[in-house]
C-alpha cells in the first residue's frame, strides 16, 4: 500500500476504540436478546471495518484475528447459528484480545504470536462445527402482531410471481377493501413493484363511487407457494381476474434488468494496460463468468420466526429515531467558552441592576432590551451547558461486563440492574467518578452479596442485586449503589475498630458514625483478602475522590437486608434557579430547587417543645426553627419568628425550617467555586457574582442541617 | 473544469484516506457515510444542476448497503450512467457477481492501492 | 488608587529573599514597613465590597469577586494582632499569588516598590516585630527605614489558613 497515511493514524485508532465499544457493549445484549439480528449486524460491520483498516496502515495481525472473529458473526447474523452463551463468551474473551491487540499497535509493540491470540483463534475455527439449533423458535419475544398470518410455507423455495388482479366492480359492494389483500401480500413476502391500472375508469359523470375500476399487477417475492397467494385473493377474484404467473428468480431487484453501463465503453483494457485492470472490471474476458447467482436471502424461518422479524423491523425503526449525532469537541475551547458566557451572564446582571435605577421615559425600552439579553443569555448558557454534560452512561458503561466478570469469578449469582444513565453532568465529574464507583461495585459484589446457597437460607432469592442509579436532585447529581446483600454489621466493624486502635472501647457511637468508620484508611473487615478487594485501601480513597470532587459519600443500610451508598456531587459549572433572601444585611442564595414554601408564621405556630427546641406547626407537622443568624453568626433585622419568614426547605428527604428576614427575589444564579483559592465552607454550596458586583454566597442546604444540629447540641 | 468523486465508507478514516489519495491527484471528493446518506447527497447535487463524475462506495454500511444503493442509483435518471467503483474488502467471485448484476463498473479490494484506483478511474471518466 | 499588575516570569523561591537583584512591595500597617516579594504580588486594587463567609476566624474577612473569579481577602492586622481601623481612601487589597491560588491582603496603604540587595537583608531578630516572627524572612533596610519582609507562603498557608481550618472543623 503505498502513500503515506500516517496523519489518519489518530482517526483511525478513535474509529476503532469506538467500535470496540459498540462490540462489547453488543455482546452483552446479546446475551439477553441471542436473536437480535440488528445487533448483530451491528457488531459485525464494527469488526468488519476494523479488519479491513487495519491493513491499511501495517496492522496485519488485528486484522487477521478480526477476520476470524467475523468468520464466526457472518454465519450468526445471517442466521445459519443461533448464539449460545458459550459462543458469546468467547466472542467476548475475542473482543479482550482485539482491544489487546489495538493497544499494542497503538504502543508500538509488535505481536506476533501471542498464545491467547492463537488459542482463541483455533477456538473461533470450531466453534461453529457442531451446527447450533436453527434460529430460536422460542416466543419469547411477542405474538404475530395481526391475527391472520399466512399459514406456514411448505416448501422453502424462494419466488418471484407476477400477479395480476382485475378484481370485479362489485368488490367494494360485497365488504373487501383491496388495501387489505395487499398488506395480506406483504405479509407473505416483498412487494417489489405494484403498477396501477385504471383503464376500465369511465368519465366522471358516469363514475359510481361504490364501484371497483381499478385493477393492478405486482411483482411479488416470497417463500410461499402458488396456492398461498391465491387464497389470498379467494374471495375477490372474479373468473379469470387473478393471473399468477412465476417469473425466473433472481436476487436482484426485479426491476428491468441493467443495462450495460456505457462508461465501460471507455474502459476497454488492453495490453498496455495495468494487468490488474481486467479484475477490476469483473474479468472482462470472452468466456465470462459463468458464476452462479447467489441467494441473498436465508433459508426460509417458520412462522413465528417471522413475526420475530417483524417486531426487530419495527424495534430498529424505534431505536432509529434515537439516534444521536455525537461530534468531538475541543474541551479547552469549551473551558474558555464557559467562562466567556460565564461572564456575560453576570454583565448582564449588572445591567439589569443599573436598568432598575433610570427613571426616564426610556425605561420600559431599556427593560424590554434587558429581558431579550436576558433570554439570549439563557439560551446560550445552556446550550454551551449541554456541550460539556454528558448522560452518565459513558461512566456506567463499563459496569456490566464488571459485574458479570465478577459474578463468575466468585461464583455468585449477581444481576446489575441500571437506571438514570441519561442524566447528566459535566465531563470532568465523569472521568473522576468512574473509580470510585469501580470500587464500590467491586466492594458489593466481593464482600456485600452472599454465595447462592447462603442466600437461599437466609430466604431471599439465589440471585443477588445490584441496583445502580443517577438522578438530579437540589443542584446536586446523586448516584446510588445499591445492593440487597449482607448490609454492614455494627459489631464486627466496632470490633475490628478497636482493634485497629482507630476508636477505644468505651467511645459511644451512633450507627451514622459507626458506619463512617468503614472510610478510615487500612480499614477492613475482610476476613482474607482477594485480589479484588479486602486490601482495605478502597473506600478511604472513594471518599477522597468524591470529597474533592466537592461531594460527599453517606451510607444506609441494615444488617442482613443490604447496603445503599449515596454519592451526592456537584454539577461542575452549574447554573441553578436561585432565591435571594437577606437577613440584617448579609444576602445568602437559596437553590429553589430546594424551597418547598415559605410562609410568614402567626404566633400559635411557634412553640418551643422540651428536648426538640423552638419549632413551628405548618398543618400539623413541627419542624425546628433554624435561625440563619445563629448558624453564620450573622446580624439580623429581625430576631423573632412571626416578624420574620421562614423557608421549609427539603433535601434528601429531610426537611428543614430557615429563618431570614425577608425574601428579595428569584433569579439565575451562575455558581463560582469558592474552593479555586479557598476551600469549602460548611453550609456554603459555592458563590455567585451579584448585580452589583460583589460576592452571593449560595446555600448548601444539607451541609446547613448539619451545622445547625452541632449548634444545637453545642447550645444542649 | 474540475472532476467530482463521490466517497461513501461509513468509517471516516477510510473516507478521508480515499478523498486524500483522490484530492492528491486533483480530484475534488464529497463524502457520504452510508447509502442513504449518498442518495441525499446525490439529490442535492442534482438540485444544483451537479453530478459526480464517479462514484466511489463501501458495501458493508448501515441504513442502506453498497449493493443496494448502486440499484437504487441504476434506477435513477439522472445517475444512471454515472460509473460507480466499489472499494470493499470482500473478494469473492459471488459478491463480485452480485454488485455487478447490481450495475457497478468496477470492484476494487481493500486495502486500497492510490495507484490503482486513479488507473481506474482514469479509465472510467469520459 | 493605582493598580499595578506584577506579574513577571522570574521564579521566587520560598523564601523571598534571593541571591540577584530583589524588589520588594512595601506596604504600611500602622506605623510599620512591610514588604513582598514583587514576583509574588499579582495586582493591586482599591478597596471593595467583601462578602463576609460564615464562622471563619475573624483575620479572613470573607471573599470578593477578582472579574469573575471569587478571591479570598485576608485582614492583615488581624492576623497580626493589631487592632482594626476603618477603610481609608488609601487602604488597599494587594492580590498575592500563594502556591497556585490567588489571595488578597488588606493593608493600610501601599508604598513604594524597593529594591533591595543581599547585604542589605538579615535574618530576622527575636524581637521588635508584632509578627511571629517564623513569618519573616528576614528584615531589610531601605534608605533609612527597616521593613519586615514576608513570607507568605508560610503566613497564609500554614500559619493561619490551618488555624482557618480547625476552627470550622
Amino acid at each position: 500500500m503505498n502513500g503515506d497515511y500516517s496523519k489518519f493514524l489518530q482517526t483511525f485508532f478513535e474509529e476503532v476504540t469506538e467500535h470496540l465499544s459498540v462490540l462489547e457493549s453488543g455482546l452483552l445484549t446479546l446475551e439477553q436478546n441471542p436473536n437480535d439480528v440488528e445487533v448483530l449486524n451491528r457488531i459485525f460491520r464494527s469488526v468488519h471495518t476494523i479488519k479491513g483498516a487495519g491493513p491499511m496502515f501495517g496492522f496485519t495481525t488485528m486484522s487477521r484475528f478480526a477476520h476470524e472473529v467475523e468468520t464466526v458473526l457472518d454465519p450468526l447474523r445471517n442466521r445459519k447459528f443461533s448464539a449460545t452463551r458459550e459462543i458469546i463468551d468467547l466472542l467476548l474473551e475475542s473482543a479482550d484480545c482485539l482491544k489487546m491487540l489495538v493497544e499494542a499497535a497503538k504502543n508500538g509493540t509488535v505481536i506476533d504470536e501471542n498464545k491467547t491470540m492463537l488459542d482463541l483463534e483455533a477456538r473461533l475455527e470450531t466453534c461453529l462445527i457442531i451446527p447450533a439449533p436453527a434460529p430460536d423458535q422460542k416466543a419469547t419475544s411477542g405474538p404475530p402482531s395481526t391475527a391472520p398470518t399466512a399459514p406456514a410455507p411448505v416448501t422453502s423455495v424462494h419466488r418471484t410471481y407476477q400477479i395480476s388482479w382485475i378484481p370485479g366492480e362489485d368488490l367494494f359492494q360485497r365488504g373487501l377493501n383491496p388495501l387489505k389483500l395487499f398488506e395480506e401480500m406483504g405479509r407473505m413476502g416483498t412487494v417489489r413493484s405494484c403498477v396501477l391500472s385504471a383503464s376500465r375508469l369511465p368519465d366522471l359523470t358516469e363514475l359510481d363511487p361504490q364501484r371497483c375500476y381499478l385493477s393492478w399487477t405486482c411483482t411479488l417475492e416470497t417463500d410461499y407457494p402458488r396456492e398461498d397467494i391465491e387464497s389470498v385473493f379467494e374471495f375477490a377474484a372474479t373468473p379469470g381476474g387473478l393471473t399468477i404467473t412465476s417469473l425466473p428468480s433472481s436476487s436482484a431487484a426485479a426491476q428491468p434488468t441493467q443495462e450495460p453501463d456505457p462508461q465501460l465503453a471507455h474502459s476497454v483494457i488492453d495490453e498496455e494496460d495495468d494487468p490488474r485492470l481486467a479484475e477490476v472490471f469483473f474479468g472482462q474476458r470472452s468466456d465470462s463468468l459463468g458464476v452462479i447467482l447467489v441467494e441473498q436471502r436465508a433459508v426460509t424461518p417458520a412462522q413465528l420466526v417471522k413475526a420475530l422479524d417483524r417486531q426487530e423491523t419495527l424495534r430498529a425503526k424505534a431505536k432509529e429515531q434515537k439516534v444521536e449525532a455525537s461530534m468531538r469537541v475541543d474541551t479547552e475551547k469549551v473551558d474558555k467558552l464557559v467562562n466567556l458566557v460565564g461572564e456575560l451572564a453576570i454583565t448582564q446582571s449588572m445591567l439589569s441592576a443599573l436598568g432598575g435605577r433610570f427613571e426616564i421615559e426610556h425605561l420600559p425600552i431599556l427593560q424590554e432590551r434587558l429581558l431579550q439579553l436576558e433570554r439570549n443569555t439563557r439560551e446560550i448558557q445552556e446550550r454551551v451547558m449541554g456541550i460539556r454534560m454528558l448522560p452518565i452512561s459513558t461512566a456506567f458503561s463499563r459496569f456490566p461486563r464488571l459485574v458479570r466478570d465478577l459474578s463468575a469469578k466468585m461464583k455468585k449469582k449477581i444481576q446489575l440492574v441500571i437506571s438514570g444513565e441519561e442524566t447528566e453532568l459535566d465531563k470532568t465529574v465523569i472521568e473522576a467518578i468512574g473509580d470510585p464507583l469501580t470500587h464500590l461495585l467491586r466492594n458489593a459484589c466481593d464482600h456485600a452479596l452472599e454465595p447462592p446457597e447462603e442466600r437461599v437460607v437466609a430466604g431471599k432469592p439465589e440471585q443477588g442485586t445490584i441496583r445502580l442509579n443517577a438522578f438530579h436532585e437540589g443542584g446536586k447529581i446523586c448516584i446510588t449503589v445499591e445492593d440487597d446483600g449482607r448490609g454492614l454489621n455494627r459489631d464486627k466493624i466496632l470490633a475490628k475498630a478497636i482493634k485497629q486502635r482507630i476508636i477505644t472501647g468505651n467511645d459511644i457511637l451512633s450507627d451514622d458514625q459507626v458506619w463512617a468508620l468503614i472510610f478510615r484508611p487500612g480499614f477492613t473487615t475482610a476476613e482474607e483478602l482477594t485480589d479484588v478487594s479486602g486490601r482495605g485501601v478502597g473506600m478511604d480513597i472513594v471518599k477522597r475522590n468524591v470529597e474533592e470532587l466537592g461531594g460527599l459519600v453517606s451510607i444506609k443500610t441494615v444488617t442482613g437486608r443490604g447496603t445503599t451508598f449515596t454519592l451526592s456531587l456537584p454539577l461542575t459549572l452549574a447554573i441553578i434557579e436561585g432565591m435571594t433572601i437577606r437577613v440584617g444585611q448579609d444576602k445568602y442564595i437559596v437553590p429553589l430547587l430546594s424551597i418547598l414554601e415559605s410562609i410568614q408564621p402567626k404566633a400559635d405556630m411557634v412553640k418551643t417543645l422540651i428536648g426538640k427546641g423552638e419549632g413551628v406547626n405548618i398543618r400539623g407537622v413541627f419542624y425546628p426553627i433554624v435561625r440563619l443568624h445563629e448558624v453564620f453568626d450573622l446580624q439580623p433585622e429581625h430576631k423573632n419568628p412571626e416578624e420574620a419568614i421562614l423557608l421549609v426547605l427539603e433535601v434528601e428527604g429531610e426537611r428543614v425550617v430557615v429563618m431570614v428576614d425577608e425574601i428579595l427575589g428569584q433569579q439565575q444564579v451562575v455558581i463560582k467555586s469558592i474552593e479555586e483559592n479557598f476551600r469549602k465552607v460548611d453550609g456554603v454550596a459555592g458563590a455567585t457574582i451579584l448585580g452589583d458586583g460583589t460576592v452571593g454566597l449560595i446555600l448548601d442546604v444539607r451541609g446547613l442541617m448539619k451545622l445547625a444540629r452541632q449548634e444545637q447540641s453545642i447550645a444542649v | 473544469m474540475s472532476r467530482v468523486i463521490l466517497v461513501v465508507d461509513d468509517s471516516p478514516t477510510m473516507r478521508g484516506m480515499v478523498s486524500h489519495a483522490l484530492n492528491e491527484a486533483g480530484f475534488e471528493t464529497t463524502e457520504a457515510e452510508n447509502g442513504k446518506d449518498a442518495l441525499i447527497k446525490l439529490t442535492t447535487m442534482e438540485v444544483g444542476g451537479a453530478k459526480p463524475d464517479v462514484i466511489v462506495t463501501d458495501i458493508n454500511m448501515p441504513e442502506m448497503d453498497g449493493i443496494e444503493l448502486v440499484r437504487e442509483i441504476r434506477k435513477l435518471s439522472a445517475f444512471k450512467h454515472v460509473p460507480v467503483l466499489v472499494l470493499t474488502t470482500d473478494n469473492t467471485d459471488e459478491k463480485k457477481e452480485v454488485g455487478r448484476a447490481a450495475g457497478a463498473t468496477g470492484w476494487l479490494v481493500k486495502p486500497f492501492d492510490s495507484e490503482l484506483i486513479l488507473k481506474v478511474i482514469r479509465k472510467v471518466l469520459p | 488608587m493605582a493598580t499595578a499588575a506584577a506579574g513577571t516570569t522570574q521564579e521566587s523561591g520560598q523564601q523571598g529573599i534571593e541571591a540577584e537583584d530583589n524588589q520588594f512591595l512595601t506596604f504600611c500597617l500602622r506605623d510599620e514597613l512591610y514588604g513582598i516579594d514583587i514576583h509574588r504580588v499579582k495586582e493591586i486594587k482599591g478597596y471593595s465590597a467583601i462578602t463576609k463567609i460564615p464562622n471563619m476566624p475573624s483575620h479572613i474577612k470573607g471573599v470578593l469577586n477578582l472579574r469573575g473569579t471569587i478571591v479570598p481577602i485576608v485582614e492583615l492586622r488581624t492576623a497580626f494582632g493589631m487592632p482594626t481601623i476603618d477603610y481609608t481612601a488609601f487602604t488597599v487589597i494587594i492580590l498575592v499569588i500563594v502556591r497556585d491560588r490567588t489571595l488578597g491582603l488588606v493593608v493600610d496603604s501601599v508604598s513604594d516598590v524597593v529594591h533591595m540587595g543581599q547585604k542589605d537583608i538579615q535574618a530576622s531578630p527575636d524581637f521588635g516585630t508584632k509578627v511571629d516572627v517564623k513569618f519573616l524572612s528576614g528584615i531589610g533596610k531601605s534608605g533609612d527605614k527597616l521593613v519586615a519582609l514576608l513570607n507568605i507562603d508560610q503566613l497564609l498557608t500554614e500559619g493561619y489558613m490551618q488555624e482557618a481550618a480547625a476552627a470550622t472543623a
